[in-house]
């Protein structure tokens, strides 16, 4: 874990961890719903998902992270809370490498390091 | 075509630039924040949250089209890029100010944001235009 220093709150940095989970988790959700392929097509692929789980624990992450990143950023200026907030690029990425071993090349590599490295800069410096 | 997409992709940072200004407006009238249905209703209770909506409403459809018929990296570019606009547009509208850690920070995400819509560019190949 990096330390968090300056401008930042242990509340904050908490409503950014959170946030971070809830948005992979939903999106991954999301993913393991979309791509079950015994769900059919058309209205019988839609009816299959709403049966199970997958779709309504993304739509409920979706609805907390909602809540959650109003409160991150009513505590921080807006500037410095766009550019926190674009570490979930990355991390749904790691996600999707470690979970559906989805290709990481050498560019995606390097944009993954690019932004985790901005966000280190902004989250030390405010 | 290419302004259809040029348009396309300046909808979609319009959108998504909205839906954070929202958010911004929304959270700090409803301060302050507490886990608790009273913070909720604060937040539900005035104007703003509802301009977040339309702007992650508008932002999911843009995106839908786009996917549909533009070419996959710079839309994924387009689609977090809003930073800028965003970071600017806090400047004029919230009165913050820019440190060397943001401008600096900025740089590095909008550059690490570019390579990973190259990485996506590289991996689609566009299929043959239908029309």
């Amino acid at each position: 874990m990096m330390s968090v220093a300056g401008s930042i709150s242990p509340l904050v940095a908490g409503l950014w961890l959170l946030n971070i989970v809830l948005d992979t988790g939903g999106q991954l959700a999301f993913k393991a719903a979309a791509g079950d392929e015994a769900a059919g097509d058309g209205l019988a692929r839609w009816k299959h998902m709403a049966s199970r789980p997958w779709l309504w624990l993304g739509v409920a992450s979706y609805v907390v992270e909602f809540l959650v990143w109003i409160a991150f950023l009513s505590l921080i200026p807006l500037s410095e809370g766009v550019l926190l907030g674009s570490i979930n690029i990355v991390a749904i990425m790691v996600a999707g490498r470690f979970l559906f071993g989805e290709k990481l090349t050498r560019l995606r590599v390097a944009g993954i390091l690019l932004v985790t490295l901005g966000v280190v800069i902004v989250g030390v410096g405010g | 075509m290419k302004r259809f997409y040029l348009f396309g992709f300046l909808l979609l940072m319009g959108f998504d630039t909205l839906a954070q200004i929202s958010f911004k407006y929304a959270g700090t009238q409803a301060l302050p924040v507490a886990a608790s249905i009273e913070w909720v209703l604060r937040v539900f209770g005035q104007p703003w949250v509802y301009g977040a909506v339309i702007g992650y409403v508008g932002a999911f459809f843009t995106w839908m089209a786009l996917l549909k018929h533009a070419p996959i990296g710079p839309a994924f570019a387009a689609s977090h890029l809003e930073v800028v606009s965003v970071m600017l547009l806090s400047i004029w509208l919230f009165e913050e100010h820019l440190n060397t850690a943001r401008v600096l920070g900025a740089i590095a995400i909008i550059a690490g944001i570019v390579c990973l819509g190259m990485a996506e560019s590289r991996e689609h190949v566009p299929e043959p235009a239908e029309a």
